[in-house]
């Protein structure tokens, strides 16, 4: 599995209602913050990786390329 | 003083007039000076709260920055880690002192009291402090906090002129009831030195006048109802109460929005642009977005300083691995997110008051937001089997109106008496509800005439078409500026003719205090 299907699997698990194709999930509120820490706990588990509370901001989170863009600068 | 009083205008006016006089690089002076002539004139002893806080939290960011800077000069390679450790826990010790002596403050004035009684139940005697709460104590430690954390996290460069610094957490339109502002975003704004324009004056005026209209007219007629049925809950029946409570969520918003709007007014008639701290909370599809709606700023001053913090500490990652492994499926996922909700409602509960009352509406929303988060997919399933009515005005009408019902039973527990009384308002709505007593005369004993109901009435929808229009398109400017200058005037001179003759020089009851501004 690509790690963007993983993070595609992640998404919707967490997220089952909203817009994966979306790049514009915070700022349209499509993702909340409850959503947020629950994605980000499950991306630490998955890919190893630690996110910082500055890193989530909706730069890092309104997409999925934008969340594997910050998974790949952390590794 | 109040802010709807005359000694508030006059100082507003007669500064306005000073600010703008001053040349721009002493207009922040002018600014302080009007803030310290509001706080002092509550007190002096209020000032001193005021000036511990401003003095700690001023300190630490300098020390901070301090702290920042020498591990920014640190080398990169092997021996990085092991020389920032001094600098790092220098940081953590700094904000650890910070985050005690402000909030043991808050605690000492707000809440040692409680604790104090908490402890003669249980047959310990601790003396009590009876401290008078000074005027804005929780949203200016908090406001002052967030500069710290920020700073500490290297969003902000610290202020090293203590007045600049001072004037940010004393400035005065915000100082009864916030909203909580960032200080990235606020200082710039009260430095800078804004020159006039007559769109902010517009505006400001705008917010004014909607403020003064929510406050004046709805919030303070409801609230002679409201004060009327709730303190004497036992004397009415449970449809009497209902109705009592209903208007209590009209006062409630009408009282802290209007209020919000008026000090963003003032605050705009200076240039700067306060937090926004209200967006259409009666609007909202479930009770989490009511909150994200309803005092913005505290909400997402709670967001970036307890949720996420906690969420992501050591103690609540590991309980999120034990939870996926032994509990499993989405659930297991959920449940750190879920606490850390519950933890911070607790605290917006605690946050309004040191009453049992106040932990049971924390632990109200708190649980209710929680489990719609578990239930995300169920929700989501039966939205599904209900294909497009699933999509449909009728369903988001049913999502609205869900939710002000729990919004509605929150608000039990936020305004009865106390805990016990508000457990048997609700008892008594359910199994004493008597719907005659609606139409009976029993409301025309409340100390409103037929005139005021009316008024309320039709206050209450005007609002609602104001702000259906403002969900709908962003803004009641935007809306009004595209309509005829003739047509504009006439709603601004039937605002003001309301206000007079219903706020301002109505008959029989006299205003009361803002309700948050005991927070």
């Amino acid at each position: 599995m690509t790690d963007m299907e993983k993070l595609q699997r992640i998404f919707t698990q967490i997220c089952p209602d909203a817009d994966a194709d979306s790049d514009s999930l915070v700022d349209d509120e499509l993702i909340d913050s409850l959503d947020l820490v629950s994605l980000v706990a499950e991306i630490m588990d998955e890919f190893g990786v630690k996110i910082a509370v500055d890193d989530i901001t909706p730069e890092n989170f309104n997409s999925l390329d934008a969340m594997l863009a910050l998974i790949r600068r952390l590794k | 003083m109040s802010i709807t009083s005359l000694p508030f205008l006059a100082l507003v006016a007669g500064g306005l007039v000073l600010y703008y006089l001053c040349p721009k690089g002493g207009r922040w002076v002018v600014l302080l000076a009007l803030s310290c002539v509001f706080y002092l004139s509550g007190g002096w002893g209020a000032g001193c709260y005021l000036l511990f806080t401003a003095l700690t939290t001023w300190a630490a960011g300098l020390a901070l920055g301090r702290l920042n800077a020498a591990l920014d000069a640190l080398p990169a390679g092997e021996g990085r880690r092991a020389a920032a450790r001094g600098p790092e826990r220098g940081k953590r010790l700094t904000v650890l002192f910070v985050l005690l002596a402000n909030f043991g403050l808050l605690y000492a004035v707000k809440y040692w009291d409680f604790t104090a009684s908490l402890a003669g139940g249980l047959g310990l005697t601790l003396p009590t402090l009876d401290l008078l709460v000074p005027l804005g104590l929780s949203f200016y430690t908090f406001q002052a906090v967030g500069y710290v954390i920020d700073t500490y996290r290297g969003k902000v460069e610290p202020e090293k002129n203590p007045l600049k610094y001072l004037l940010f957490v004393s400035f005065f339109p915000q100082m009864t009831q916030g909203p909580i502002g960032r200080y990235g975003e606020l200082a710039p704004q009260l430095l800078r030195g804004n020159g006039f324009s007559w769109e902010n004056c517009r505006a400001g005026l705008t917010d004014i006048l909607a403020g003064l209209l929510k406050k004046l007219v709805l919030a303070d007629r409801a609230g002679v109802v409201v004060s009327a049925v709730i303190d004497h809950y036992t004397e009415y029946s449970g449809s009497v109460i209902a109705f009592a409570v209903l208007l209590y969520c009209l006062q409630i918003y009408c009282d802290f929005s209007g209020g919000i709007d008026l000090v963003r007014g003032v605050a705009r008639l200076y240039g700067v642009e306060l937090a926004e701290n209200f967006r259409r909370p009666f609007f909202a599809t479930s009770v989490a977005d009511f909150w994200r709606r309803w005092h913005i700023s505290l909400g997402t001053w709670m967001k970036d300083y307890v949720f996420y913090p906690l969420s992501l500490s050591r103690p609540f990652l590991k309980l999120g691995k034990f939870t996926r492994r032994r509990v499993g499926g989405r659930l297991g996922k959920l449940i750190p997110s879920a606490l850390a909700t519950f933890v911070v409602y607790l605290i917006i509960g605690f946050w309004h008051g040191a009453q049992w009352k106040y932990v049971a509406f924390g632990i109200w929303n708190g649980t209710i937001i929680s489990l719609s988060q578990l239930l995300k997919p169920t929700f989501s399933a039966w939205r599904a089997r209900l294909d497009r009515l699933g999509e449909s005005g009728l369903y988001h009408a049913f999502e609205v109106l869900r939710t002000f019902l729990l919004v509605f039973i929150g608000r039990y527990l936020a305004r009865g008496i106390g805990f016990m009384a508000a457990v048997n308002m609700l008892l008594a709505t359910v199994f004493r509800f008597t719907p005659s007593d609606l139409w009976n005369g029993t409301l025309m004993g409340l100390g409103l005439a037929g005139i005021d109901y009316w008024v309320l009435l039709i206050g209450t929808i005007i609002l609602f078409v104001i702000e259906t229009i403002q969900e709908k398109q962003g803004s009641l400017a935007a809306f009004l500026d595209r309509r005829p200058a003739v047509l504009q005037w006439l709603v601004v001179m039937a605002g003001l003719l309301c206000l007079l003759y219903f706020g301002i020089f109505r008959e029989g009851y006299i205003a009361s205090q803002f309700i948050y501004q005991q927070y």
